[in-house]
């Protein structure tokens, strides 16, 4: 390969190295676009209210570690981390797997009703989940489900199933036929054929559609609002960050609150940058399928 | 810098102590009965009253084992009143007595559903952006009647009913079609709030008209400083209670009752055009937009950097700054300059209102003690404690005696004594007519932006006054005070 | 035998998921759309039924047409504006370094871009709105204004003018999801063989002509997934707008958008079936955009 670039006529190559270049600025312009506000908030949180609401560009006068001392131990962040932990693996898991069931019966199987059972889910990511704040809350509550993780974790679920089960089945669809067909031949169950074949050649779309759903679940912000109300204990990260964020207004708390958000977004990045690479590839190929 | 009337501190805090502010002379007004006898009705009341039963310390028949859950809105009071203060005290007064404390600032988001499905906490402190619409649960029948509250024996003085011990604008202010189901818990004094030391340090003396107010624009600015200016998020409230209270001293309290009321044209008073042109004029001489897009605290905190010298508030200012405010710092009470020379009230009339909702669930699981929770509040004890948590002033007459409350505090009370009659009434459209109210919040912005007109902000107010009237599904509410 | 085997299997399937779905999310559902065709104030215990008169407001409610105006600009300027940036940033990635080593690597430090570029995409939305209310805070203290000060330029009100307000909005949630769409398209690009890089190059094509002939028309069906994903993100951004330019959707309504609407009539109002009358509307339009976004896509193979 690198005798081809010598063959590239010389004019060529020196429009290559001013291109690169630029690519390189374009580049480092998103960069900073995304860096700075995040340092921003960083430094921020060793700042006091003064400098806060000073020069912007100014960097802390000195280091004060107090307001992440506040933050940790009134926001509590620790606790809504873990519940967050809790409830996103958990509903993540379960989305995964009644998600991935119902999208390969409704995408390899022929029986009647598959096409409503598919509108059925598939209508439901045209709803605005607020709508159903208020109906939702009787239907948890009357299942006795109401402050509870379990709650919002089948809640979570539920919400995540349309999107879900419509990217999941139309990976399935692409999957080939011969490999689950020899399986069945061999004397597999459906179930065996399902679990032991199709979910590992499915796996790009399942990683894909995985790091969409624990985004989003842990962003979601009103399900726990209604769901979760009365348990400050039980509260996850967003519900945490919200009232921070309130809080500061009222008690003008503003370096615990850039602490707080500095404490929320680290331990994220630090996970995603181990993870990054399965994510990117499995969202890479994923899609692409 | 003179104070008017110069008291002495200690004349004041005995003033203080007698009257927690509210039972003084202005109290007369402030309770909205405008003869002077508003405190007046026999107050040594038979402990003999049906509210009184057989025992006086347990006048509800509170049944002692009973939970009681409290929910507080968790704002710029806090909720340490609640957590170190009132619930001990119903906890001695009930031992082994759980209570289920929370404290919340989605008071709306986290409770309405729970009036809806029936599991309801007893005590709510309905406050806050997302406070409920007590007229709609009061249409349910979920309020408590607090009439045998009032009637109650005092924690303190069984000889006494509570209704003697709090002054009356508790009263007048508790009626919802015309039962009473809230209790206001704070006195608060709302006007123009400034660094006293700051006017000291630069020879400055307050502004008693608008030339003056706009002569000092004009000083201030050479020094770098901004006359005025208001949180144009979360806070233009403020500025919409400052455009009210100016119209009120122009045109009288009756300009705020007609608004309330929502008799016709009622915004498109003259009173009420002459105040919005004033200040939307400061606005653009003397303001900065950048306020636009700064929400309370950040609002404050420039104050306390003196980038600005009179901010439209009330008087919790000074303890929801405690914590930021440098030593060269000390806030004080001014008076909105006289805007005519024919205003109806004369310079020094501040408003003075009750505030803070609590309400008691009436069918929640311990309605008797939620009644004798706002019992135990409404004590000396119970009223001292909230004054020493938040250094504000509650509505219990007497409560803040022997306590050393902050300069801005002792400034309020100097100006509320000064005032005399000279009261300017609460607008209650915000707790009425929410709608209303919201609308006013951005069209105040829309005006002091420049982007209409102060008559169109006015007709905007009027359209939307109108629409209101005609909505069959609000429930409408009068006063006539 | 074998059919009862598979109807067994498809059921036992499909049990949790549908009970799951139809409990926690149908019904609550039906009961707006039920709500919907009431006055319900969130409080009563009993439903007064008033036929289509919420609908009937809703034609005339200034507000409800300024927050369809927005939807509109959302719909078009959020896909339009991630998808042009994201494919760029990621032609650049892919591409931008030539021909050199060994074969498409993209330029120096691309690995670095692409996992940078993800960040924002991990961040909570109630997180990114903290923060860019502070970057757009319309001082010297807020991050832009404050570069703008060193220019000696006066500060913006990002979010408090009207005609800037929704345009600094979108740009928060452009910046927040150009990431996950470099992403994307980066991973597609990897894809193209790159024999037909080289052959074009070698015939003198120059990064334009080779990104419009080859890269483009290769990425169709990707870039068309993404207009989907990114179609139902603006039907939302409740919860960025309303952190950022507050629950009026400030300034005048102009960043107001259905969502907020809906939210501020029920629970500020308490006119429930009113917002659910709004929460019907913009159902059918969420759904017509689904349609006619799929009809158009190749997911149509799934026979929408």
């Amino acid at each position: 390969m690198t005798a081809r670039r010598d063959r590239l006529p010389a004019r060529g190559r020196a429009r290559a190295g001013v291109l690169g270049g630029l690519s390189h600025l374009a580049l480092a312009v998103w960069t900073a676009l995304v860096v700075l506000p995040l340092l921003w908030t960083f430094l921020a949180s060793f700042k006091n209210n003064t400098e806060i609401f000073g020069d912007a560009l100014q960097l802390p006068g000195e280091l004060r570690l107090d307001s992440w001392g506040r933050a940790w131990s009134k926001a509590h962040i620790g606790q809504y981390m873990l519940n967050t932990v809790i409830v996103v693996s958990l509903s993540t898991a379960g989305t995964m797997l009644f998600g991935s069931m119902a999208a390969y019966v409704l995408a390899r199987y022929r029986f009647v009703g598959n096409r409503v059972v598919y509108y059925f889910f598939v209508a439901g990511m045209a709803f605005p989940v607020f709508l159903a704040l208020g109906p939702l809350f009787f239907v948890v509550n009357q299942l006795g489900l109401l402050n509870t993780h379990l709650g919002l974790v089948l809640v979570y679920i539920a919400y995540s199933l349309p999107f879900t089960i419509f990217f999941l089945a139309a990976f399935f669809r692409t999957l080939p036929d011969a490999v689950a067909e020899a399986a069945m031949i061999d004397g597999a169950s459906h179930t065996r054929t399902f679990f032991q074949i199709m979910v590992p050649m499915a796996r790009p779309g399942l990683v894909s559609i995985t790091v969409f759903n624990v985004l989003g679940q842990w962003n979601q912000y009103l399900l726990p609002l209604v769901l979760l109300a009365r348990d400050q204990d039980k509260w996850v990260l967003t519900q945490g960050i919200a009232n921070i964020s309130t809080l500061a207004g009222y008690e003008a708390d503003w370096p615990g609150l850039f602490a707080a958000l500095s404490m929320t977004i680290l331990p994220v990045l630090v996970v995603y940058v181990i993870f990054q690479r399965q994510i990117q590839s499995g969202l890479g190929s994923g899609a692409l399928k | 810098m003179t104070h008017p009337g110069e008291i002495t501190r200690r004349q004041l805090l005995r003033r203080i102590g007698i009257t927690a502010f509210a039972a003084g002379p202005g109290a007369a007004l402030l309770s909205a009965c405008a003869t002077s006898g508003a405190g007046s009705e026999p107050s040594a009341a038979p402990s003999t009253s049906v509210a009184a039963s057989s025992d006086p310390a347990n006048p509800f028949g509170v049944d002692p084992k009973k939970p009681l859950e409290v929910v507080i809105f968790g704002g710029g009071y806090g909720d340490a009143y609640a957590k170190d203060v009132h619930e001990p005290l119903y906890t001695k007064a009930f031992p082994g007595v759980t209570i289920k404390h929370t404290a919340t600032q989605q008071i709306g988001t986290q409770l309405r559903p729970r009036f809806v499905s029936g599991d309801v906490p007893d005590v709510v402190n309905n406050s806050g952006p997302e406070a409920m619409d007590l007229a709609a649960l009061a249409a349910e029948g979920h309020l408590a009647d607090l009439s045998a509250l009032f009637d109650a024996p005092s924690a303190d003085d069984p000889s006494r009913k509570v209704r003697d011990t709090v002054t009356p604008a508790v009263l007048d202010n508790a009626k919802i079609n015309g039962k009473d189901l809230v209790l206001n818990y704070t006195v608060s004094h709302r006007a123009l709030w400034y660094n006293a030391k700051l006017f000291e340090s630069k020879g400055w003396s307050l502004p008693k008209t608008w030339a003056e107010f706009t002569a000092l624009g004009e000083t201030a600015k050479k020094e770098g400083i901004l006359l005025f200016a208001y949180p144009g998020q979360k806070g233009p409230y403020y500025q919409l209670w400052n455009v009210l209270y100016t119209a009120a001293k122009i045109g009288g309290n009756q300009v705020l009752i007609d608004i309330d009321n929502l008799v016709d044209g009622a915004w498109n008073a003259d009173a009420m055009k002459k105040s919005v042109t004033a200040w939307v004029e400061i606005q653009a001489k003397y303001g900065d937009k950048a306020y636009f897009g700064l929400d309370h605290t950040q609002t404050q905190v420039k104050q306390l950097q003196n980038k600005l010298l009179f901010y439209p508030v009330g008087s919790w200012i000074e303890n929801e700054m405690a914590k930021d405010k440098p030593l060269d710092f000390e806030y004080a009470i001014a008076p909105i300059p006289d805007v005519t020379s024919s205003d109806a009230m004369p310079y020094g009339a501040v408003q003075v209102g009750v505030g803070e909702n609590f309400v008691v669930a009436a069918k929640g699981r311990n309605p008797q003690g939620g009644l004798e929770y706002l019992r135990l509040m409404l004590s000396k004890e119970g009223a001292k404690g909230f004054t020493q948590k938040t250094q504000n002033l509650t509505v219990v007459n007497g409560a803040a005696e022997g306590l050393d409350l902050p300069p801005g505090l002792m400034s309020a009370a100097r100006a509320q004594d000064a005032a005399g009659q000279n009261i300017i009434t609460d607008a209650r459209f915000e707790g009425w007519y929410k709608e209303l109210f919201d609308h006013g919040t951005e069209q105040i912005n829309v005006v002091m932006a420049g982007r209409v007109t102060p008559e169109e902000f006015c007709a905007r107010m009027q359209k939307k006054a109108d629409e209101i009237k005609k909505d069959s599904s609000v429930a409408k509410q009068t006063r006539s005070q | 035998m074998e059919r009862l085997r598979r109807y067994g299997f498809v059921i036992g399937f499909l049990a949790v998921p549908v009970t799951l779905y139809a409990v926690f999310v149908i019904s609550p559902y039906v009961q707006a759309f039920q709500l919907s065709l009431t006055d319900w104030n969130g409080y009563r215990s009993k439903l007064t039924y008033v036929g289509l008169d919420n609908f009937a407001k809703l034609v005339h409610d200034e507000v409800f047409w300024r927050a369809l105006r927005n939807h509109g600009v959302l719909l078009l300027v959020l896909p339009v504006a991630t998808i042009v940036i994201a494919l760029f940033l990621s032609y650049l990635l892919n591409l931008g370094g030539g021909t050199r080593g060994d074969g498409m690597r993209g330029v120096w430090g691309s690995r670095f871009y692409r996992v940078v570029f993800f960040f924002p995409q991990v961040l909570a939305v109630a997180v990114v709105g903290v923060l860019f209310k502070a970057v757009y805070r319309p001082d010297e203290s807020g991050v832009v204004n404050g570069l703008l000060a060193r220019f000696g330029a006066e500060p913006v009100g990002w979010l408090t003018e009207p005609g800037l307000a929704l345009w600094s909005v979108i740009a928060v949630m452009v910046w927040q999801a150009v990431g996950f769409y470099v992403v994307l398209f980066s991973a597609g690009m990897a894809a193209i063989p790159k024999d037909y890089f080289e052959a074009a190059a070698l015939d003198g094509a120059g990064r334009a002509r080779l990104f419009f002939s080859i890269t483009l028309p290769l990425l169709r069906d990707t870039v068309q997934v993404g207009w989907v994903y990114l179609g139902i993100a603006a039907f939302d951004g409740f919860a960025l707008i309303q952190v950022l330019a507050g629950d009026k959707g400030e300034p005048d309504g102009a960043t107001t958008v259905l969502p907020i609407q809906i939210w501020k009539t029920a629970f500020t109002y308490n006119k429930y079936g009113y917002a659910s009358a709004m929460g019907v509307a913009l159902f059918f339009l969420t759904v017509t955009f689904a349609v006619l976004t799929l009809r158009t896509t190749r997911r149509e193979r799934i026979e929408l």
